[in-house]
């Protein structure tokens, strides 16, 4: 005979799970596939940030300056460029840099600049590097405005594709999460009502006994919680473990991608947000199907 | 213990189940209600238990006004009430114990003391050794026991009972109300609503009649019929 409070809730929760084999296993499996996408999406935002560190080391923007100013023109234009937001790192390149530079690269066939020597003809640059990929295209419009510079290089393509990649990937993941997360919680709620339609009579002992909503609702929505948890058991380690493999294979076959190994924190955190996106799940499921019981 | 001022009920369809009741029961009192069905009994032992709230009139049960109570407060006001129904409304998943167990679980007893209080209140009841039971192991009058020992196990102060014995045999029905009138001798207040006129013949106590939802007959000493 079970007689205590606790004994009464995990009973029932135990009951209520193992009497409905079949929805729980759907609700706990929809639960899996919507923590397993949205498992995908941290991934891949995690990915994304990775990328955009080594892409963006080497992406820089070119600003040419205009040959008739002064060194203090220049040296304004450089503090302007500075002074703008999400800038990590300018360098001056002067008119002699850049001739250096340029002897450097044609070392070996030092005559084809032979005559340039007293008449340079390159530009005076400033060389930026951001702290964001995705705030490159903004900061080159906005040193386009700078009056001085004559010019302004970048690779537009890779770091407006890398940004909108970004965006879109990630965007079409949580799509997809919110999505199946919400037929997981629907697939909950129906599962939970089932139960609580074959337990009417029951309910309606409890009530007359005296028991509070609270003791009437709790095995529900812990039955709800414990289907959420698991599937975010599941939807975890489905998705850390296709990940681990997805890294070996990359690295063996695909040496020179990028691509982050998944660090036990990692995997820690990652399982602590789905797990509570489980429980949040569980939790929604289980109390909307209650809802309509809890207002009479 | 009870008390009903110009109680009224009207039903959503526009039935009229009691019309402007008075009556006042005292703390130890074994009050019988009688009258035809569809007269209205049901609907004044609801209404004490607070099933159904009254569309006019003032109740009072041990000292709670039923109509201004809130939603909260209903399971704690009936856990000082028993109820007993002509279809004993038992588990049938669990044992007679568990069944018993229940009405003190729900307030968050717990342990040994549960064991031995369901036991004592087992042995009250007759039921001895029938405690690991199924509900559909027993009779009807074994089950309506089981009901009477969950009804009475938190000692309440009032017992209700709705045709307690509609669906049993006569002599099952006397034990049946022996188990009842030995909860009042304790103190218990009791309200009845039956059929059972041999039983309310013998046992004289006071007896209620309604008739289309109005009180019609209150003797002190009734009999079933006037």
């Amino acid at each position: 005979m079970r007689t205590s409070l606790a004994g009464y809730l995990l009973g029932e929760t135990g009951k209520s799970i193992w009497r409905n084999k079949l929805s729980s296993l759907l609700s706990c499996g929809t639960t899996a596939l919507a923590l397993f996408l949205l498992g995908v999406a941290f991934i891949i935002n995690l990915n994304l940030g990775f990328m955009f560190q080594v892409v963006q080391k080497q992406m820089e923007i070119q600003v040419y300056l205009d040959k008739e100013l002064s060194e203090d023109a220049y040296a304004e234009i450089y503090e302007a460029v500075k002074a703008m937001p999400g800038v990590a790192e300018v360098k001056y390149v002067s008119k002699a840099d850049a001739l250096e530079e340029l002897k450097e690269m044609f070392r070996d066939k030092a005559s084809v600049l032979e005559g340039l020597g007293e008449d340079n003809p390159l530009p005076a640059s400033v060389r930026v590097n951001m702290v964001e990929a995705a705030m490159i295209p903004e900061t080159v419009a906005a040193i386009e405005q700078i009056p001085g510079v004559d010019d302004v290089e970048y690779q537009a393509e890779a770091a407006s594709r890398l940004a909108s990649l970004g965006r879109v990937s990630q965007a079409v993941s949580l799509g997809g999460m919110a999505v199946v997360g919400l037929v997981a919680i629907m697939v909950i709620s129906n599962s939970i009502r089932l139960t609580v339609d074959a337990k009417r009579h029951e309910i309606a002992i409890m009530k007359l006994v005296g028991a509070t909503d609270e003791l009437i609702v709790g095995p529900f929505i812990l039955t709800g919680i414990v289907l959420g948890v698991l599937g975010g058991v599941f939807g975890a380690s489905l998705a850390i473990g296709l990940y681990s493999w997805v890294v070996s294979t990359i690295q063996e076959l695909l040496p020179f991608v990028p691509i982050l190994n998944l660090t036990v924190e990692t995997a820690v955190d990652m399982l602590i947000v789905m797990l509570s996106t489980g429980v949040v799940v569980g939790v929604l499921g289980s109390t909307i199907s209650l809802r309509r019981y809890l207002r009479v | 213990m009870i008390r009903m001022k110009d109680v009224s009920k009207v039903y959503d369809a526009g039935v009229l189940a009691l019309d402007r009741v008075n009556l006042e029961i005292r703390k130890g009192e074994f009050v019988f209600v009688v009258g035809p069905s569809g007269a209205g009994k049901s609907t004044l032992i609801k209404l004490l238990y607070r099933q159904e709230v009254p569309t006019e009139g003032q109740v009072v049960v041990a000292g709670n006004d039923l109509g201004t109570m809130r939603r909260r407060e209903i399971p704690y006001f009936r856990r000082k009430i028993g109820v007993v129904f002509q279809d004993f409304k038992l588990l049938y998943d669990r044992t007679v114990a568990e069944n018993i167990a229940f009405a003190l679980i729900v307030t968050g007893a717990a342990g040994r003391d549960v064991t031995r209080r369901v036991m004592q209140m087992i042995s009250v009841v007759g039921l001895k050794g029938r405690q690991n039971a199924y509900p559909n192991q027993l009779s009807g009058g074994e089950q309506q026991r089981v009901a009477i020992a969950r009804a009475l196990i938190r000692n309440p102060e009032i017992l209700l009972a709705d045709e307690p014995t509609g669906n049993l045999d006569p002599k099952t029905s006397l034990e049946i109300f022996r188990l009842i009138e030995r909860a009042n001798i304790y103190g218990t207040t009791v309200v009845v609503a039956t059929h059972a006129r041999h039983i309310v013949d013998s046992m004289r106590k006071r007896v209620i009649e309604i008739k289309s939802g109005s009180v019609v007959r209150d003797d002190r000493r009734g009999a079933y019929d006037r």
